[in-house]
């Protein structure tokens, strides 16, 4: 297919043919990126700026390896979240970075709904590294490139997505990817998180875990925000532990042998017990590099300069 | 000597909806009546010169009176102050316009009222009648000095922006307020169902996840102020009702006689939460706009009654404020300019509300609720008044609006139906969009 988007904001409005897309350039960036020369002159004299307005060694590392697997060159401001109110305005900061000539920015800010806003203002592509609690688009693209290369195609598969999902960007992403792809998709947690209003997601969503976990064959578990029970969302660590942590009885009730992710970081014994934790730490580091792989895949496509796969 | 031949009168407080002859005279409306001859009107003009307007295809209605606008005057002249926000007003059909007391300082005491008041007259436009605080510095622990501001020029009392989020002070206020014969109007958010919120909390809100408002953030103080109204007798009148819950508690309560009205936005009657876009911080506003069914009861109310009135919230700030993340964008909607326009387009045209109502709710009921001059057309009144032209169409956009504000839904849009001629006590203020 012709790539002819501008940025990448939200799976929202991707289309499947899209997002396959994607991932199958992400295949071909995983080969390049486990070669032991891992250095392309595709991109050499671009330039990919990566704006990160909340802390994240993590995604922000992922994108700059991506970036100067590719060949180009990349640069890093973090900006501290106190300063969003006094200093400069995001607009103010988008116009200096398109004045040098960015050809790539990664924003990652606090608000939902920044990413769009950027986007809009600059001439630059654009990729969302998570805006608020709206969207984490790469985030679901690694996933599902990890799920697809354990399970091969999705179509019809049953994935649960556990716990904070109404301040969860990632499981927004998720949620929209996943059912793209034909994946039957259930949102689980308590009613104060797993909200009616997460009904616009368009998936099934419960409160009871365990009736959902039949036939899964993916559970994701959330990172659970400890001071939400500070804001009465959860009555304690103990309870939700009870009703919705992941532990190896719990999964055997999928009947199947189920692959469980987790975006990280994770708390331990609270939203997963330890035994089921050290399953998924293997899973992570292949996830780490799947990113690096998604993230060469997105910069490529949108500043790549040819509609073509990488021969 | 204004002459106004051939015009469609739309004047709810004489039930007149037909074409007729206008005459004005001394400030005040002369005669309103069916074919005067040439010879009749020269007669009444005693000497003085008569201008003539051909009113054919054109209505004519007394001037609009806008019960809830914020100027931003004194402390915010960046986003607005009370010249070009009276500017705005004429441009946009208003002829009164009470001014809301968050400025900064708060307009809390007989001084910073009289100050209002006279740089209203200094502008020389609308009339601009000042609102005080209901509670010294907006604070909600002490009541201002109500009897003195009323002295002052003051008409109403709100701690607008901000809910008195104390029942007891309300009640308070409810009770003091007796002394001036004002309305308490009140800012119905409860505080912690609101939280820090951005958009009605909905399928909307959960898809794109912008922080979410309840309804009941605004239903619960509004049952709560309607029990206490009850209670003490007190004179309420509610600002910007939102919500379907919201217009069944008054409705209710205005069958056991309670003595309040409210008030709606045109905003909340146009858009509904589904058609807000991630960054569409023009439509960010508080409270925040409701589902189709609230908008459908809102619509529904003001039909029936249970609503008295339609007002603006006009609520100015600059481009730099508003471009911004949608988190970080402050609420509010600037509307002085469109909002007439938009309410015929949306509403009068559709068939959803006829003009007749709209005047009586945007002109009469404020005019009685708030015992101010205005919102007729009867001979002795005084002469506010609008002409508007159902086919004049416009863009809006940078190049004329007057208010210091773009932060509009409709910028860039093509509208029809605006007023282009406005007349303040006799005196032409606004004539084909432009404002003398």
């Amino acid at each position: 297919m012709k790539w002819q988007r501008k940025d990448i904001l939200a799976i929202e409005d991707m289309s499947v043919e899209e997002i396959r897309h994607i991932l199958h350039t992400a295949k071909v960036m995983k080969e390049i990126l486990m070669r032991p020369i891992k250095k392309l002159p595709t991109l050499k004299g671009k330039s990919v700026v990566n704006l990160f307005y909340e802390a994240s060694t993590r995604t922000r590392t992922s994108f700059e390896m991506a970036a100067k697997v590719l060949g180009a060159d990349t640069t890093s401001i973090a900006v501290a979240q106190s300063s969003v109110s006094k200093g400069e305005s995001l607009y103010d900061t988008a116009k200096t970075i398109q004045a040098m000539r960015a050809d790539v920015v990664i924003l990652r800010h606090p608000s939902s709904g920044s990413a769009k806003f950027l986007a809009d203002i600059l001439d630059p592509a654009v990729i969302n590294a998570g805006d608020g609690q709206h969207a984490h688009p790469t985030q679901a693209l690694l996933d599902i490139f990890t799920m697809q290369e354990h399970l091969g195609e999705l179509e019809g598969k049953n994935v649960v997505i556990v716990g904070d999902v109404l301040h969860s960007r990632v499981a927004r992403s998720n949620a929209w990817c996943l059912q793209k792809m034909g994946v039957n998709v259930t949102l689980a947690g308590p009613p104060t998180l797993v909200p009616a209003e997460m009904e616009g997601l368009g998936v099934n969503m419960t409160h009871d875990l365990d009736s959902a976990l039949p036939g899964a064959d993916i559970v994701m578990a959330l990172r659970l925000q400890l001071e939400r029970q500070k804001s009465g969302l959860f009555p304690s660590l103990r309870e939700y532990s009870h009703l919705y942590g992941l532990t190896t009885d719990r999964l055997k009730k999928t009947g199947k042998q189920s692959i469980v992710l987790h975006p990280g970081p994770m708390n331990r014994g609270v939203e997963i017990s330890d035994d089921v934790a050290n399953g998924v730490d293997a899973l992570i580091e292949r996830q780490v590099t799947n990113g690096v792989a998604i993230r060469m895949a997105l910069i490529y496509l949108l500043i790549g300069g040819s509609g073509n796969v990488v021969a | 000597m204004w002459w106004l031949k051939d015009v469609m009168v739309i004047d709810p407080s004489q039930n007149i909806s037909a074409p007729q002859d206008v005459l004005i005279k001394d400030k005040m409306v002369l005669e309103v009546s069916t074919a005067m001859t040439e010879e009749d009107v020269l007669a009444k003009a005693q000497g003085e010169s008569v201008e003539t307007v051909n009113g054919k295809g054109k209505y004519l209605f007394p001037g609009l009176i806008d019960v809830h606008t914020h100027l931003r005057e004194p402390g915010q002249e960046d986003k607005e102050d009370i010249l070009s926000g009276s500017r705005a007003a004429v441009r946009g059909g208003f002829t009164t316009i009470l001014a809301m007391a968050n400025t900064q300082p708060p307009i809390d005491n007989r001084a910073l009222v009289e100050f209002v008041r006279r740089q209203g007259e200094r502008a020389g436009y609308a009339h601009v009648l000042p609102i005080g605080t209901v509670t010294k510095g907006m604070q909600g622990s002490e009541l201002v000095e109500m009897a003195d501001m009323k002295a002052g020029g003051a008409v109403a009392f709100s701690d607008d922006g901000k809910n008195i989020q104390n029942p007891e002070m309300m009640r308070l206020a409810l009770e003091y307020a007796k002394l001036t014969g004002f309305p308490i109007i009140s800012h119905c958010e409860d505080k912690d169902l609101a939280g820090d919120g951005l958009m009605r909390r909905g399928v909307a809100s959960g898809r794109m996840g912008l922080r979410g408002i309840p309804a009941s953030a605004e239903s619960v103080i509004v049952a709560r102020d309607l029990i206490l109204a009850e209670e003490t007798g007190g004179k309420l009148h509610l600002a910007h009702i939102s919500t379907s819950e919201s217009v069944e508690l008054i409705r209710r309560a205005k069958a056991r006689g309670v003595n309040v009205t409210a008030e709606v936005n045109p905003h909340h009657l146009i858009y509904c939460d589904e058609e807000i876009g991630i960054t569409d911080t023009d439509l960010k506003v508080n409270p925040p706009l409701g589902s189709i069914e609230d908008r459908e009861a809102l619509i529904e109310g003001l039909r029936d009654g249970t609503i008295d009135m339609i007002a603006t919230d006009h609520a100015p700030h600059t481009q730099a404020e508003k471009a911004r993340p949608f988190a970080e964008a402050p609420f509010g909607i600037a509307s002085l300019e469109t909002a007439l326009s938009a309410v015929w387009s949306y509403l009068v045209l559709s068939g959803r509300l006829s003009l007749d109502r709209v005047i009586e709710a945007w002109s009469m009921a404020p005019a009685q609720r708030f015992g101010l001059n205005g919102g007729t057309l009867k001979p002795g009144a005084i002469a506010d008044m609008v002409l508007f032209d159902p086919n004049f169409s416009e863009m809006i956009d940078s190049t004329n609006l007057v208010s210091k504000a773009r932060n509009t839904p409709f910028l860039g849009n093509i509208m029809e139906g605006f007023p282009v001629m406005v007349w303040v006590e006799g005196k032409l203020v606004q004539r084909d969009r432009v404002v003398q």
